[in-house]
């Protein structure tokens, strides 16, 4: 146990150093983005060609392998800038301010891709681009505290004080997320009785559900790949003028 | 404790010298509000209908406007520099600011929003949900104001503003919901935003004091 806590810690205090991640990085790189191609690949094609059409949507359902990804990929992003503006907060690493600053776009992107895969399917399915439904209104105050998150980091010229910004921002914004959630859902109810379902996903059938696990594994394992990319991409603006960075560059030239 | 005393002296002091820091969200206010008859509609059924998201609507915009200024004066001149450098206890200055900004920019708001029983033909029954949600939500947004203003010190303010208002989300919702709905479910609405003023006050008040430390790292 106490080897195990010894060996975490290890990896830890090597994760906050910026020269250990760039090397392991891009040995990670190169396999985990042809693994998540390969199965966003057969995730997709199973979805769309392979999966049986809905009873009462037809063929537009397969949206759904982009969209309900897209959404659970979004929130889990944000928990992560949490968890890292916390960690960023308590033990000061500065890895963890870089990964806010990587990941807050990346998130914003997935977010708006929720919110646009979702108006594409409305249409058609509920008539209107738009509902003020409960799930959707919280989707986009979620793209909202990403912009905010994304704006406060670009107007410090400070890079730490900008981290410590960002971290705050991202912890009260994660405290606030379930508060506006839950009272979003209140409004709701309250105003009018649920007549939408956005999707009934108990009652999906096996048929559908397995290759919506596959995209959504895959969109997980896609956002590993960005993520990687753009904190390597901010690790080289960050250390640009770096002996061991210079280092890296000539070798592999 | 002498400390807290002079300070909230000092503060009032400035607040009541300087009286468009009161007048200005007044005007404001009464504008806002001017507005959405003109706009909308100056049918009595339809604004009765709409008064309670109108008037939470005005106040938060207004509150937006003069609780993002807080810090930006004290840093400007440098005494939050000095409170720093000192020693003070920066989670007293914090709460002494908002607390005198609250009373002086917020309150004539509250107080004012009466009047729209006769502006907005706000149902008079109904004036004291309306004045309840008010105490309890203003507060709660002065503290997320503050946070606000205090992670964009020496920036744009739209930046304040775009960091505030999806964090006052939650305040909107509860307190026009308090204020439209009959009295049986009042105390619903009443009890938890008092819970969230509980859970918002030391937890913002705490990221308010981080706020303003990382300006001078």
């Amino acid at each position: 146990m106490n080897k195990l806590f010894s060996a975490i810690k290890l990896f830890y205090h090597k994760l906050g150093s910026y020269p250990w991640f760039y090397s392991i990085s891009s040995k990670f790189l190169p396999i985990s983005s042809v693994l998540a191609l390969m199965i966003f690949g057969i995730g997709i094609v199973w979805g769309i060609f392979y999966s049986p059409s809905d009873a009462t949507q037809g063929e537009i359902y397969r949206i759904i392998y982009m969209h309900v990804p897209a959404a659970s990929v979004a929130q889990s992003i944000y928990f992560a800038l949490a968890t890292a503006g916390f960690v960023y907060i308590v033990w000061k690493m500065k890895m963890a301010g870089l990964f806010i600053k990587a990941m807050a776009p990346i998130g914003a992107s997935f977010t708006l891709l929720a919110l646009i895969s979702g108006a594409i399917w409305g249409q058609p399915t509920w008539g209107t681009w738009w509902v003020w439904d409960a799930r959707l209104t919280s989707t986009l105050v979620l793209l909202l505290f990403y912009l905010a998150i994304i704006g406060l980091y670009s107007s410090f010229d400070n890079k730490k004080s900008a981290d410590q910004a960002v971290s705050i921002l991202a912890m009260v914004g994660a405290i606030n997320l379930p508060i506006i959630k839950k009272s979003v859902d209140w409004w709701n109810t309250l105003h009018q009785p649920s007549s939408i379902r956005v999707f009934e996903e108990s009652s999906i059938s096996s048929e559908m559900l397995y290759p919506l696990l596959v995209c959504i594994l895959a969109f997980y394992l896609l956002v590993f790949v960005f993520g990687l990319m753009a904190i390597r991409a901010e690790i080289a603006k960050r250390e640009m003028n770096k002996e061991w960075f210079k280092k890296i560059i000539i070798k592999n030239d | 404790m002498i400390f807290l005393k002079s300070f909230f002296s000092r503060e009032v002091l400035i607040y009541s010298k300087k009286s468009s820091n009161v007048i200005s969200p007044v005007i404001f206010f009464l504008i806002c509000i001017a507005f959405f008859p003109l706009a909308v509609s100056n049918d009595p059924n339809e604004l009765s209908k709409l008064a309670p998201g109108l008037i939470w609507i005005c106040i938060l915009l207004a509150g937006m406007l003069s609780i993002q200024t807080i810090f930006k004066e004290d840093y400007d001149d440098g005494s939050l520099d000095l409170f720093y450098v000192r020693g003070f206890s920066m989670l007293e200055v914090v709460l002494v600011k908002i607390f005198v900004n609250w009373i002086f920019t917020a309150l004539p708001l509250i107080l004012l929003s009466c009047s729209m029983v006769f502006l907005l033909y706000f149902p008079v029954d109904k004036l004291f949900n309306l004045i309840g949600s008010l105490f309890l939500g203003t507060l709660i947004i002065s503290f997320f104001g503050a946070l606000a203003g205090a992670l964009s010190l020496g920036k744009n303010s739209i930046l304040a503003s775009a960091i505030m208002l999806p964090l006052s989300l939650p305040v909107l919702i509860l307190g026009s919901s308090a204020s439209t709905y009959s009295n049986e479910n009042i105390t619903f609405f009443i009890l938890l935003l008092s819970a969230l003023l509980f859970f918002s006050v030391p937890i913002i008040s705490l990221a308010c004091v981080g706020a303003i430390r990382l300006h001078y790292e």
